[in-house]
């Protein structure tokens, strides 16, 4: 065990003369982190949640930014001396260390070169199932309290871990042998099974569906709570469990459980139920994507605008937060792609913001995917996609890379489904310019027959009907209520199409009376200031003023 | 394996995730096929547990759920299946002709449809087990010319439903359509003349927004006095 010098400190500078150990982590522990375990110690143990926040969002990053930019944070078992010895022997609190032990690997996810190793992987695995144990494992719930955004950062970076092992288990090629006989027999780690257990057992210990069920129907949640789901340590576990397995089912392929599950929340007042903006981001895309994938295109389109929207108003709070900052944008990204994909397919009126923020950065793309550019429409969703999954081991015996299998699968369905609907944007362009056409006319304009041109009218009233309910269950019901809200509509009546095309006439009303009011307001400052210059200056001449009247 | 899950994975042992329920579930898809009822999620919960143990995937259970997700159009559940299923298992037979069938429906070409089904027929008999399939799927083209056509042409109405003439007023009465009076070649459907038209959605400014102005042409209102006196 190394001994530490207390009594060295200072800054990075100083660190000329450290020595740095085999694993590139410091042997003499700067002054301010051993200031920042204490007090994250203490604020755990106290259950002061204001400190707690201050420690993890303010504090740790500007720590890493400093001292572990490529480093390590220093071991567990390190910390846990040091903070034991600042206590005078006493242990330290068992939560702060599995948080502690959490962030640590999170750390070499995130910034260490060449990413953890299998024995990092598993030692992190473990520490998750400490961390489940410690919260679930006991008969009367944990009196700890902690904010919001760590619990479901915890909740996203265990499901992000369990991702980034499989696929890294996938990857099978460039492996030594001994590395893959260790892959093989290490059958519960990772084990796609556990990490559903951990997830739905938070949702059983917290009863968070029946909470959700009573908020929703306006009755009393804490007679449905229970002992655990009272706490909002439990309750907010459970909730950000429910986002976990609605991603874990996405990736998996499960569309249609990945939007069941959240059967209970209204995804369109997300901000209603927590404030933590990464949750809300990520929530809207597995929920868009989801959508787009059963082809419910008016609720994908909506899901993803009201998140693009969302992203603009927090835009500035993340600002904040270098450390999620990029994983935002990329997300953010993403949604924008799925976007312009499903109005290429399904035309429908946008937010005024989000629609010129594509029309900006995406025209190009955009008239690709118009005109079904079929390159163009896989480029596009693979980049927007999640990182798909096999819920199996690969086939140990034959070393390939198994990792893109998933991905390509869903992919290659997907582009199966939208070569289905390739006729249909044209359709959509020959429709707008008529009130009335012929069948014949229409045929004839397309370079088919008539036969196939009815074939193909029906086929585009078919793939544009969406199912119109935000009931999941109701959704999945042979009789769910079906509308096409495509802003172009058509019938056929006999031989003859008839067109209805809804315009929408240019709305001048709000601009003019927010303009109104703001020159309103300008006025009314330009008096005030009015009053202020010329009032002072009276005021100065005020007593020859005031004399010569009086 | 059972008390493995049994001791450290209660909530497995006791779900939909447990392999041991897949006997079950399998069961259950052969009430659904003879007595002709649908459960899209217990269907889905097979494949996905199909997924999860490659082992214990059976081609025929498979086909019956992919027929059963067909005959549920218009809903999507037939791509759902799909999404499930290795792309390999989907592209050799058996089920890729009855992948083709599916496709055929989705995309609308009828015709095609009922030609390829009586030759797949011979060589799939689980086709053939499946109680009110044809009903489903004649359901499902009277729902997609009932969105489409406000009058369609007789002969085309029974070539896309695989019926002859006289079995059409079974289908008339049913979703109440009628052989137009003088002109039976044609079969009216809806009267989509009167909701589908074109709409020009103008500008209503309403006396709420015009309200906010008030203090605003109040002011006005008392200056241009002013001035003018």
């Amino acid at each position: 065990m190394t001994s530490w010098d207390e009594k060295v400190g200072g800054e990075p500078a100083d660190y000329g003369n450290a020595v740095l150990s085999a694993n590139g982590s410091y042997t003499i522990l700067p002054e301010p982190v051993k200031t920042f375990l204490c007090n994250f110690e203490a604020a755990i143990r106290n259950r002061n949640v204001y400190d707690i926040i201050q420690c993890y969002e303010a504090q740790f990053p500007k720590l890493t930014e400093r001292f572990f930019a490529k480093y390590n944070w220093p071991a567990t078992q390190v910390v846990t001396e040091i903070v034991s010895r600042s206590l005078g022997g006493k242990e330290p609190d068992q939560l702060f260390v599995i948080l502690y032990t959490e962030m640590y690997y999170k750390h070499i996810y995130a910034h260490i070169a060449g990413g953890p190793s299998f024995e990092d992987r598993e030692a992190s695995y473990f520490n998750y199932c400490d961390f489940f144990n410690f919260v679930l494992g006991t008969d009367t719930p944990v009196t700890h309290e902690l904010p919001y955004q760590l619990l479901w950062d915890i909740i996203d970076e265990f499901i992000y871990q369990f991702q980034n092992f499989t696929q890294y288990r996938a990857k099978l090629k460039n492996k030594k042998d001994e590395e893959i006989s260790t892959l093989r027999d290490s059958v519960t780690t990772w084990n796609i099974h556990s990490v559903l257990n951990v997830l739905h057992s938070l949702v059983e210990k917290s009863c968070i569906n029946e909470q959700l069920r009573e908020l929703a129907s306006g009755g009393d949640i804490s007679a449905v709570a229970g002992e655990f789901g009272e706490r909002q340590l439990y309750k907010m576990l459970g909730f950000f469990s429910l986002i976990g397995l609605c991603r874990l089912h996405c990736i998996l392929g499960d569309f249609f459980q990945a939007l069941k599950v959240l059967e209970n929340i209204d995804v369109s007042r997300l901000d209603l139920y927590c404030n933590v903006p990464t949750c809300n981001i990520t929530t809207s895309y597995y929920v868009g994507f989801s959508f787009m994938m059963m082809r419910r295109y008016e609720d994908a389109i909506r899901t993803l605008n009201d998140a693009l929207a969302y992203h603009n108003r927090v835009k500035s709070s993340l600002a904040g937060r270098p450390d999620v900052a990029d994983y935002v944008a990329k997300q953010t990204d993403q949604m924008c792609h799925l976007l312009c994909l499903c109005l290429s397919l399904h035309p429908m009126r946008v937010d005024e913001i989000v629609h010129a923020q594509i029309k900006e950065k995406y025209n190009e793309k955009n008239l690709k995917l118009s005109r079904m550019d079929l390159d163009e429409i896989a480029n596009t969703f693979q980049y927007a996609c999640p990182k798909f999954l096999s819920p199996v081991p690969p086939n140990f015996d034959l070393p390939e890379n198994y990792q893109m299998n998933p991905m390509r699968q869903i992919k290659e369905e997907f582009i199966s489904e939208i070569k289905q609907q390739a006729r249909i944007p044209d359709i959509r362009s020959y429709l707008k310019l008529y009130t009335t056409l012929s069948i014949e006319k229409l045929a004839g304009l397309m370079n088919t027959e008539p036969q196939v041109l009815h074939r193909e009218l029906m086929c585009y009233k078919h793939k544009m009907q969406n199912i119109v309910t935000a009931d999941a269950a109701a959704a999945a019901a042979a009789e769910a209520p079906t509308a096409s809200s495509s802003e172009l509509d058509f019938y056929i009546d006999g031989d003859m199409i008839h067109v209805a095309d809804t315009k929408v006439a240019r709305k001048f009303g709000e601009l003019f009376i927010r303009n109104i009011l703001k020159l309103e307001d300008v006025n009314r400052a330009l008096t005030r200031l009015d009053q202020f210059i010329y009032g002072v200056a009276a005021g100065e001449a005020g007593p020859q003023a005031g004399s010569a009247r009086s | 394996m059972k008390n493995y899950l049994k001791k450290h994975l209660p909530y497995i042992y006791n779900s939909r995730y447990n392999p041991g329920n897949i006997e079950h579930l399998e069961k259950y898809i052969e009430l659904q096929v003879t007595e002709n009822v649908y459960d899209c999620e217990a269907n889905l919960a097979v494949l996905k547990l199909y997924q999860f143990n490659p082992s214990h995937y059976q081609t025929n259970v498979t086909i019956k759920i992919l027929l059963k997700a067909i005959a549920n159009l218009p809903h999507p559940d037939f791509s759902l299946c799909k999404y499930l299923i290795e792309p390999d298992k989907l592209r050799e037979e058996p089920l890729s002709s009855v992948v083709a069938l599916g496709n055929q429906l989705e995309t609308c070409d009828f015709e095609e449809f009922w030609q390829n089904l009586a030759s797949t027929k011979s060589s799939i008999p689980a086709i053939g087990s499946v109680m009110g399939f044809t009903d489903s799927v004649r359901k499902f083209i009277c729902h997609v010319v009932g969105i489409s056509y406000q009058k369609i042409k007789t002969d085309q109405l029974c070539r896309i439903l695989d019926i002859k003439r006289d079995q059409l007023a079974v289908y008339l009465e049913e979703y109440g359509w009628k052989l137009v009076p003088d002109d039976p070649s044609h079969v009216f459907v809806f009267n989509y003349e009167e909701t589908i038209k074109t709409r020009n959605i103008s500008e209503k400014i309403g006396f709420p927004q015009v309200k906010q102005l008030a203090p605003v042409l109040q002011n006005a209102a008392s200056d241009c006095h002013k001035r003018a006196k």
